[in-house]
């Protein structure tokens, strides 16, 4: 199959599969594994490094998945950086599968410190002046903050000595930034939807006074909120991969914010609706909710930033 | 008023680009000073000046984009229709006096019209020598059409229609109206409904103004007694017309008054210039909750801006879009809602002592805060969009099956 047969909702369904069979897999390591001999770390990444050379349309529906079937691995950053970092050793390796990669949204190597939120990764992108650095952080001291999410905690990691293993400059680095945006809106868009299709069946099927409770207005409407904001958010990621009238590329920002907003509504609600099972540990909800709250921690303050920015551009 | 009267409307083989920039230059050569909402010289258009310059928007193939060129219209596509919107959205400038003509009668009529009533009404309604007012809603019938009383029975060559209409917008000015009504009893709920095209100065229409939230008088009670109209008045066949019609009004609220979101980003530009105009309100633009909400909203626009081309882009592929449209009207109504309570707070301590901008602002989103109350009732509350969702987007059961 040439790449120009290939369609990215065509391979969403591959995308599934594939993140279905990583999810049996016992560790971070045999997931990213599967991952990658299905194309899926690889799917940006450049031909000569074991890649599929593919456009970020591709990549859209592999977070998609991610987030739907809350895969508890960095797969969107590891997709971008198996493509920025094109023609290194790094690049082939995570393309391969055979490391992890991540990004601190917070932090820099300026500073002495970032935090992984999204993780596991054994190498961390942390901003490094206007650019960023590729660390490797398996020796690195970290602080664990293990609150948020016990099973995947976010880390705050020292980085003093820490061993530099690539570079991206900063025209490399604010295009990657702009695809994180892009990306991990649809991973947290996808976790959303995955939350919604959970509730609107759990609500179809429960009976109480007789009937199912989707008869229940308040809940009907509720249920119809969730789905106008999951709605609204896939538009505007849709929006933001466009170029602009004048073909200039968008502003990522306010799809990415809308995004970790309604995700966590849609979450939290889908949450609310399953009852007393929604406050269990064996409903997977919560993971996704663990999930889409470490992003939003990762991305604190892009809601007021994007309102400065618009007030500066008047 | 004098406008530039444009020869030739771009070819829109030159791509959507072309015409966009074509709406860009001429509106904004051409929107008078005093319609700009942000202006200080700002005052509220007469219904001719509103006229002349709609007129002149048609003239310059900014209006009817859609409609096929027999009826008057330019006969392209929505990708043109969208171009255009964008600008018009762009700009300030006042909402059509004629939007029931040309985004609900118009589109119906060219649905379920005969071709005697398409070549009469539909180009002037892009000219602006008709406008055209709704006769939907009744005190017993609002968002539930099933319990509509009016009744027109058949007399001959004739139709006698009896009953009241309320909530009509611009009825006062209206040439006519799309009146709603049915052939036999409340009984029937949806079936034997009939719609007419009803002159406004036929003996035994009475229209009683109603004043609004924002204290003008824009909409009104319109009583039917004994109205009798020919049977030419008639849109269709009993059933069959306003089956037809249905169809028509659910791709105009998805598609209807496509500019909002960019009509939205320029209110948000115009609140932000109004507050930086004004050293007493720019500080409060470096409230951090301030710059959320900003934010928030931009993120919405955004995401509206997103909805609307995504329709456009369904539609131009041929795809239906059936009740999406209920999720951008409940969307862009509560968005909207949400800037002007935004705006309101952020105005509230204008005086005598503000700059123009501000002044000019706070007239203008106080209007806006009070007028948006309607925007969650009108055109399907929120409440029925929601059901619509629930019920055709998301098909939720209502039993066990």
């Amino acid at each position: 199959m040439s790449h120009e047969e290939l369609r990215p909702e065509e391979f969403a369904q591959a995308a599934e599969a594939a993140i279905t069979d990583a999810l049996s897999r016992p560790d971070a390591g045999a997931m990213a594994q599967v991952l990658a001999q299905a194309g899926l770390t690889g799917v940006m990444a450049a031909e000569e490094d074991g890649g599929l050379g593919l456009s970020l349309d591709f990549a859209l529906p592999i977070a998609h998945a991610a987030g739907r079937l809350r895969l508890p691995l960095p797969l969107p950053e590891q997709i971008l950086l198996a493509s920025a970092l094109a023609g290194t050793p790094q690049a082939a390796a995570l393309a391969a599968g055979e490391r992890l990669a991540g990004i601190a949204w917070q932090g820099s190597l300026q500073s002495g410190h970032a935090r992984l939120d999204n993780g596991p990764a054994d190498w961390v992108l942390v901003a490094d002046g206007a650019g960023a650095a590729l660390l490797d952080a398996s020796a690195l001291p970290r602080d664990e903050q293990a609150a948020l999410d016990p099973d995947h905690p976010q880390a705050w990691i020292a980085l003093d000595g820490a061993p530099v293993l690539a570079r991206l400059d900063a025209r490399a680095w604010d295009a990657l930034q702009r695809q994180a945006h892009l990306l991990l809106a649809e991973f947290a868009n996808g976790a959303a939807e995955g939350a919604l299709q959970a509730a609107a069946e759990y609500m179809a099927t429960r009976v109480q006074f007789g009937r199912p409770l989707s008869a229940k207005q308040a809940v009907r409407h509720l249920l119809a909120r969730m789905r106008l904001l999951q709605d609204v958010s896939s538009a505007a990621i849709r929006r933001a991969t466009q170029a602009d009238e004048y073909g200039a590329p968008r502003d990522t920002r306010p799809a990415l914010a809308g995004a970790l907003a309604n995700a966590a509504f849609v979450i939290e609600k889908a949450i609310h609706l399953h009852g007393g099972m929604g406050f269990t540990w064996e409903l997977p909800l919560h993971r996704a909710l663990r999930a889409v709250r470490k992003l939003d921690a990762a991305f604190a303050g892009l809601a007021s930033g994007n309102g400065r920015a618009f007030i500066q551009s008047v | 008023m004098q406008f530039e009267q444009l020869a030739t409307v771009p070819d829109p083989g030159a791509g959507p680009e072309v015409y966009r920039q074509h709406a860009r230059t001429w509106l904004r050569a051409n929107l008078p000073d005093f319609m700009r909402a942000d202006s200080p010289d700002w005052r509220a258009p007469t219904l001719a000046e509103s006229s002349a310059w709609e007129a002149a928007m048609y003239q310059a193939g900014l209006a009817g984009m859609t409609w096929p060129k027999a009826y008057g219209g330019h006969g392209l596509t929505l990708r043109e229709h969208l171009a255009v919107n964008k600008e018009i959205g762009a700009l300030p400038m006042p909402e059509s006096v004629s939007s029931i003509g040309k985004e609900l009668a118009g589109p119906i009529i060219m649905a379920v019209g005969t071709e005697q009533q398409k070549q009469e009404f539909l180009p002037a309604i892009l000219a602006m020598r008709q406008y055209w007012c709704q006769g939907f809603s009744e005190p017993d019938a609002g968002s539930d059409l099933a319990r509509l009383r009016t009744k027109a029975v058949q007399e001959g060559d004739t139709w006698r229609i009896n009953g009241q209409k309320i909530w009509t917008s611009g009825a006062a000015k209206a040439h006519y109206c799309l009146l709603l009504t049915r052939t036999g009893t409340v009984a029937d709920k949806h079936r034997g409904l009939l719609m007419f095209a009803v002159p406004m100065d036929t003996p035994g229409i009475r229209v009683v103004p109603i004043k609004s939230i924002d204290g003008k008088e824009s909409f009104a009670e319109v009583f039917f007694d004994d109205v009798v109209v020919p049977d030419s008045a008639r849109l269709g066949a009993p059933d069959e017309g306003w089956n037809a019609a249905i169809r028509v009004l659910s791709i105009e609220r998805a598609t209807n008054r496509m500019y909002r979101p960019w009509r939205f980003e320029c209110e948000l530009r115009q609140l932000i210039a109004a507050c930086k105009s004004d050293a007493q309100l720019a500080s409060a633009l470096d409230d951090g909750y301030v710059q959320r909400r900003v934010g928030d909203l931009v993120s919405e626009i955004d995401g509206l801006k997103g909805l609307v081309e995504l329709t456009v882009a369904r539609m131009l592929r041929g795809e239906t879009i059936g009740a999406r449209g209920s999720l951008t009207k409940l969307y862009w109504s509560e968005c909207h809602q949400a800037f002007a309570g935004l705006a309101l707070s952020l105005l509230s301590q204008v005086g005598p002592h503000s700059s123009p901008l501000a002044r000019r602002a706070q007239k203008a989103f106080t209007t806006a805060y009070l007028f948006s109350r309607a925007e969650t009732i009108y055109a399907g509350t929120t409440e029925v969009q929601l059901d619509v969702i629930a019920q055709r987007v998301m098909n939720l059961p209502k039993d066990l099956t």
